[in-house]
């Protein structure tokens, strides 16, 4: 009985890998059918064949490695440097209760505003140059990290720090080890979510008006009419941000390496 | 800041058995004078530690015990450096203690290992803090984790060993800086029967090695015993010292004088004392809520 139970359990175990190897090609098959069937406008509703062919056309223009790279400089630009200050200031904001006091309640009012709110104010500030798309995004992924690091560096373990208070740590190693070695595992679940902030931001940013992007090549597109050019954007900037999302994983794995 | 850069840390006497050789007359290392230390609480201020006066001679083994909440560990905090006195003073090696001071090391109920550095990193931390180089401190912590019997773990990170393990490389990470007094704050308190034994066996053959002075705070009488020179017996909140005993059992010592009859009677003693000492301060908190 043991045996057919498990005979059981490893049919119900391959008919699941089998239905998930399937899911993604059942539902482009699907929607291929009903684009074609004309009971939608094929126009706005292309079936994936029209994507794909828009693709590669938009690679082969040489103008799709242009976009990406122009959209993942705005990313990881903005990522490291809103996560260099949004790390720092949490650092001294958690640690010292004179700089929370200056801070925390700015950062507070500020950090719920959404960073697509400010799209307005940065086109006057910055026109349509690099640095407002910078803006945004640093924006957006400021406030997370730093939360997420003052929130971190409040729970550190204060037996630690009395641990090397004891053996003559000095201030400085204090803070750039034990203090920010301590928060890390909270850092990097801060990082994360930042991850996706900073994609949503780089909407915003490239929708306001750029010369180049994935998202902005999506607008265009849009302008254009060429609605399968628009889908093959979409599913480039979904693709990019969950390659972006699953290797971060890896990483923050491995950055907690303690464990 | 009140570490004196211009005078250099003791010499190392992992292998000097002898006792420190003083002069005729030993030479207190810590003494507390008169110290109060008074905490805020929400209703106005507790008093935990009640104009307390003690000496701890050099090379002395010191065990602080009494009931819980009595002061102890926060008597051994100002002996740290770690509590600030409201009344009083500390004064070790001459000096007052007004923050911690790597010539006094600490280790506490718990181990407190920095759980991103392997037992090795962890143990070379002190010296590197002082500013030895990389190599002279990483020599002084294999050899004090060939003393603690950890060889094979030199490696290890702290999650991975068991609590007494643990606390074995809490004590040698405190040694690293060749302390001239150790602080230990109920340091077996969250062990195992077992492992606690097996820990103060260990403890007592490396103190035959160091020669520090040590300061244990404990309410395990048999354990205050089995390892002081002098028990220091506490009263129940706000912290006193009630009696001063002196244990007057021979070294070497193992687990195997808890049946003397010397050991016997001191205890009998120390016990009486703790238990009025505990019906008191029971009676206390009765009165209080």
């Amino acid at each position: 009985m043991s045996i057919g139970g498990r005979n059981r359990a490893n049919a119900a175990g391959r008919l699941s890998v089998l239905v998930g190897v399937l899911s993604v090609p059942t539902f482009v098959g699907v929607w291929e059918l009903i684009a074609r069937s004309r009971i939608v406008n094929a126009v706005l509703f292309p079936p994936p064949s029209t994507v794909a062919v828009a693709v590669l056309d938009w690679i082969h223009s040489g103008q799709f490695f242009e976009d990406l790279s122009a959209s993942l400089f705005r990313v990881t630009a903005g990522f490291l440097i809103g996560t260099a200050g949004g790390i720092m200031l949490g650092v001294l904001t958690g640690q010292f209760r004179l700089v929370s006091s200056l801070l925390s309640p700015l950062f507070h009012i500020l950090r719920p505003i959404p960073p697509i709110a400010f799209v307005p104010i940065v086109i006057l500030w910055f026109g349509l140059s690099e640095a407002g798309k910078l803006f945004l995004v640093v924006w957006g992924v400021f406030f997370t990290v730093w939360l997420a690091t003052h929130i971190g560096v409040q729970k550190v373990d204060r037996g630690l720090i009395r641990a090397a208070q004891m053996l003559g740590t000095p201030r400085r190693q204090m803070l750039s080890e034990i203090v920010l070695l301590g928060a890390l595992p909270y850092i990097v679940v801060g990082l994360r979510t930042a991850v996706s902030i900073s994609f949503y931001t780089l909407v915003a940013a490239e929708l306001a008006g750029a010369f180049a992007g994935i998202v902005y090549r999506i607008e265009i597109a849009q302008q254009n009419m060429q609605t399968g050019q628009v889908m093959g954007g979409l599913a480039a900037l979904g693709l990019l941000s969950f390659i972006a999302d699953r290797s971060f994983a890896a990483i923050a794995e491995r950055a907690v390496w303690w464990r | 800041m009140m570490h004196n850069p211009l005078r250099p840390p003791p010499p190392l006497r992992l292998v000097d058995a002898a006792p420190a050789p003083s002069s005729a007359t030993p030479q207190a290392i810590i003494r507390v004078e008169d110290l109060s230390i008074v905490f805020d609480v929400r209703r106005g201020q507790v008093i935990a530690v009640d104009r307390v006066s003690l000496a701890v001679m050099s090379g002395e083994f010191v065990s602080l015990v009494g009931p819980s909440g009595c002061g102890k560990s926060t008597l051994l905090n100002a002996m740290a450096g770690l509590e600030r006195p409201f009344e009083g003073q500390v004064m070790v090696a001459g000096e007052p203690m007004l923050a911690p001071r790597p010539d006094i090391g600490m280790v506490f109920q718990q181990p407190h290992l920095f759980p991103w550095k392997s037992v090795r990193r962890n143990i070379a931390h002190g010296p590197r803090a002082l500013g030895k180089s990389k190599a002279e401190a990483l020599r002084t912590a294999d050899d004090l984790i060939e003393m603690i019997g950890l060889t094979k773990f030199a490696n290890a990170y702290p999650h991975t060993l068991s609590g007494g393990m643990q606390q074995r490389v809490a004590i040698a990470r405190a040694l690293a800086n060749q302390p001239r007094v150790l602080l230990m704050d109920e340091p077996f308190g969250a062990l195992d029967a077992q492992t606690r034994a097996v820990m103060q066996d260990n403890l007592l053959e490396l103190r035959d090695r160091i020669n520090a002075t040590i300061v244990f705070v404990t309410h395990d009488i048999d354990e205050a015993i089995l390892l002081s020179d002098r028990v220091l017996i506490m009263s129940a909140g706000p912290g006193r010292i009630l009696r001063d005993l002196s244990v007057g059992l021979p070294r070497p010592r193992s687990s195997a004088i808890l049946t003397d009859p010397a050991y016997l009677a001191l205890k009998r003693d120390c016990l009486d004392l703790i238990r009025t000492e505990g019906r008191k301060a029971f009676e206390q908190m009765e009165t209080v809520t």
